[in-house]
């Protein structure tokens, strides 16, 4: 007998609604809410032992600390499947359901399985982390989607071969994998059939679908730049040696804003970078060399531009996700709206 | 043009006193042949074994792969390679059939070579395993290359090719049991309802990233990083005209008996007339640098414009360096207005979750794929190894590797191994075996 642990949220846990939504992480042994349903579809061969219970809000603003406590109760059980949810279209729900999977599956490496509608913003956030079915809209789609994951849980316990996302209902984690084809079709079968398909305006189905581009559209220039306030932003690494803010050397989740008010120049010794990807023997003799603050004080001086803006902010691009860069940007602009700076010199690396 | 194939099966073969083909058996005088092998002086070692579907062998560094054949009215099976000049793709070649000649090294791998089991796991992951197979197990004396991870191997290629051919010479004068006719009319000489189908060619990009001559896939024996795009015939590629090259990880490589066999070709033919009407092959290139793959590219798009191509297939040997100039050719085509396909495998790193090509362009919107060369392939120990285990994890092999942190050296004392499909000789098949696909999980 396998045994499992449901996530859920204060309203299914039958705490209460929004005013609940502060509740503290709880553990309580058995069944709670939709682990009723959970523990029907899964049958005899998987036991769901533990509900897990805690307010959106309070995993919302707390994250940290409720992941934690969470992690603390699951310490001592033994189990072999984790599932969350099911979260539907319930925003704080999903990426709660998230945040806690993804700990889960990294400290104790077992699966999880999820929920969400494909509105969800849980579902881009975390797919790539947890096994996230496509859900419905709302709790009307509670018995479908709790049925879809005990299937896959069931399956996955079983040791039974696992098929691709679309095949078993999941968003694709983008991750790829050959699979040999049942029953086998020739690649060229494929590559002539496809051929003629599109020749023939019928609808065909690319075997590697080409993700969207994300382009961003260039910026109209600076009207004057003599009036302009410029600031550095750079993925290059550089820290102060000391590295106050912890920002990894490789697939950086965190960034840092430093001050420069005061500064003609980065000095060596001061600054360094902590980038792995590079040779860091030039950037930790002159930091100057990806933060150019030396050259923009000297156009700061001759009215190039009009200022330098008082702080630098940095990170590290080897290995980091696109979508970490983009929430990293994201954060950085508030900053520089605040700032009121007009132009922005991202160094890369 | 027109290529009579006539097709010998062969459902055993056996060492005897006389090479010669006899109701399904092939038998061959082991010592003759071995005299065909060290007919070039820089042969050291050579030896013969023969390996079939079943048997729990497992060969290694393997090297090239080749159809035996002769051509009927004589004349190299390989012109411009192990003869002199002639034209390919006319007149009668015979062949034998679900057999082929391996060619294995006694000692030393590199980069471009691959692996075979013969039987179990991982079997499924070559096209080899299924037939039965001549293996010429040999060494040399390129002392220049022994320890390089790029070889050209051009002794022991060379002698598999003669090999082939001495094979092959026992079928010339025999009635084949089935004769295969390729023909096409000119392409302006074509009958009504052949035109008024959409017209098709298919653009096959040889492997030629190597500067220096010897590694890359000759077309009548010129090295194709020295070519520009050039019209073929179908039946050209089909009979002796390209080889394959030394250079580029095993399984996205094209054997020579994978160019002789060409699948893609094959559907095309059946389909000409029908469906379509297969105006013929463009042969490309995947040169390194980006002038090279733009030109290339421009003139693939002017040649199948010029030729009035509706579409085109277009399939690349190799990946990574070559995803520029496949994804470049593509984008040439559609801009011209041309419909087309992409046959390619995927490298998608070992944990599946990178680019799977290193350039991407939304107007590769058809591409059909063959496997995922990065995968990691874990496989037990086999009974019999013919050639050098130890290869794999000592000579650079694409797949393999002396030692990793995490997953312990490619080779183990036990003699089971991981690897990368990187290196199971041709194992994506992209001339159009593979049942392969990859997909998202």
């Amino acid at each position: 007998m396998k045994k499992a642990i449901l996530y859920i949220n204060q309203f299914f846990g039958q705490i209460g609604g929004e005013e609940e939504a502060d509740f503290a992480p709880e553990i309580r042994e058995g069944l709670v809410g939709p682990a009723i349903e959970l523990q029907k579809q899964l049958g005899e061969d998987i036991k769901v032992t533990h509900t897990i219970i805690c307010g959106d809000n309070y995993m919302g603003s707390n994250t940290e600390e409720a992941v934690n406590t969470i992690l603390g109760f699951l310490e001592d059980k033994e189990f072999d499947i984790f599932f969350a949810g099911p979260a539907f279209r319930a925003g704080r729900y999903g990426v709660a359901c998230g945040n806690i999977g993804k700990a889960v599956s990294e400290k104790f490496n077992v699966p999880v399985i999820s929920s969400m509608n494909e509105e969800n913003p849980g579902v881009e956030m975390f797919r790539k982390d947890i096994y996230i079915f496509k859900g419905g809209k709302s709790a009307a789609a509670m018995r479908e989607d709790i049925k879809k994951m005990a299937d896959f849980g069931k399956k996955i316990v079983k040791g039974e071969t696992l098929l691709s996302a679309e095949e078993e209902g999941y968003f694709g984690r983008g991750l790829r994998r050959q699979v040999w084809l049942d029953p086998p079709v020739t690649a060229a079968d494929r590559v002539v059939d496809m051929l003629l398909k599109k020749l023939n305006g019928e609808p065909f189905k690319t075997e590697l679908p080409i993700p969207p581009v994300d382009t961003v559209p260039i910026a109209p220039p600076i009207k004057d730049l003599s009036k302009a306030t410029i600031a550095i932003v750079t993925s290059g690494g550089i820290v102060p040696v000391d590295n106050p803010d912890r920002i990894q050397s490789a697939s950086a989740t965190r960034w840092g804003k430093y001050d420069i008010s005061n500064m003609e120049r980065l000095e060596a010794g001061v600054f360094k970078t902590i980038h792995a990807g590079f040779d860091p023997m030039v950037a930790n003799q002159n930091p100057n060399v990806i933060v150019p603050l030396d050259a923009l004080r000297a156009y700061e001086k001759e009215g190039k531009i009009g200022k330098v803006h008082e702080y630098f902010y940095t990170t590290v691009g080897t290995g980091t996700t696109q979508g970490e860069a983009a929430r990293m940007a994201r954060e950085i602009v508030e900053h520089l709206k605040e700032g009121q700076v007009d132009g922005v010199i991202l160094v890369s690396t | 043009m027109r290529l009579e194939l006539g097709n010998f099966y062969v459902k055993d073969i056996v060492f005897g006193e006389e090479t010669s083909y006899s109701n399904g058996i092939l038998t061959i005088n082991k010592e003759e042949a071995l005299k065909v092998v060290m007919e070039d002086e820089h042969i050291t070692d050579a030896d013969l074994h023969i390996v079939k579907p079943g048997d729990r062998v497992r060969l290694v560094p393997v090297k090239e792969a080749i159809e035996p054949r002769v051509r009927v009215d004589g004349g190299p099976v390989f012109p411009g390679v192990t003869g002199d000049l002639m034209q390919a793709g006319n007149g009668r070649t015979h062949a034998l059939k679900d057999c082929s000649v391996l060619v294995v090294g006694k000692h030393w791998g590199g980069f471009q070579d691959g692996l075979i089991d013969m039987s179990g796991e991982g079997a499924k992951y070559t096209y080899y395993s299924q037939l039965k197979n001549i293996v010429l197990v040999a060494d040399t004396d390129e002392e220049f290359e022994k320890r390089e991870q790029q070889k050209k191997n051009r002794v022991l290629r060379w002698a598999g090719m003669r090999l082939a051919e001495y094979i092959g010479s026992c079928v010339k004068d025999l009635e084949p049991e089935e004769l295969e006719v390729f023909e096409l009319e000119p392409i302006v000489k074509r009958i009504k309802q052949e035109n008024d189908l959409p017209s098709v060619v298919l653009v096959l990009q040889f492997q030629s990233q190597m500067e220096e001559l010897g590694y890359n896939d000759l077309v009548y024996g010129w090295d194709t990083n020295r070519m520009l795009p050039t019209f073929m015939h179908p039946n050209e590629i089909l009979d002796g005209a390209v080889i394959s090259g030394s250079f580029m990880p095993s399984s996205s490589k094209w054997s020579t008996y994978d160019i002789q066999n060409f699948p893609v070709i094959r559907r095309l033919y059946k389909e000409h007339g029908k469906t379509l009407n297969f105006l013929g092959v463009i042969a490309s290139n995947l040169n390194v640098a980006l002038d090279q793959k733009e030109r290339s590219a421009l003139l693939v798009a002017q040649i199948a414009k010029s030729l009035g191509a509706d579409g085109a297939i277009v399939a690349e040997e190799g990946y990574g360096n070559p995803d520029a100039d496949f994804i470049a050719c593509i984008v040439a085509l559609e801009d011209a207005g041309i419909k087309t396909v992409g046959l390619t495998p995927e490298c998608t790193g070992r944990d599946g979750r990178s680019q799977p090509l290193v350039t991407m362009d939304p107007k590769a919107d058809a591409i059909v794929s063959t496997g995922d060369v990065s995968q990691l392939i874990e496989l037990p120990p086999m009974e019999t190894v013919i050639g050098e285990l130890e290869s794999l994890a000592r000579d650079g092999f694409a797949g393999g590797w002396w030692g990793d942190e995490v997953l312990g050296p490619s080779v183990r004392e036990d003699g089971s191994i991981i690897m990368e499909n990187n290196s199971m000789f041709c194992g994506d098949q992209v001339v159009g075996w593979s049942t392969k696909t990859v997909k998202e999980f």
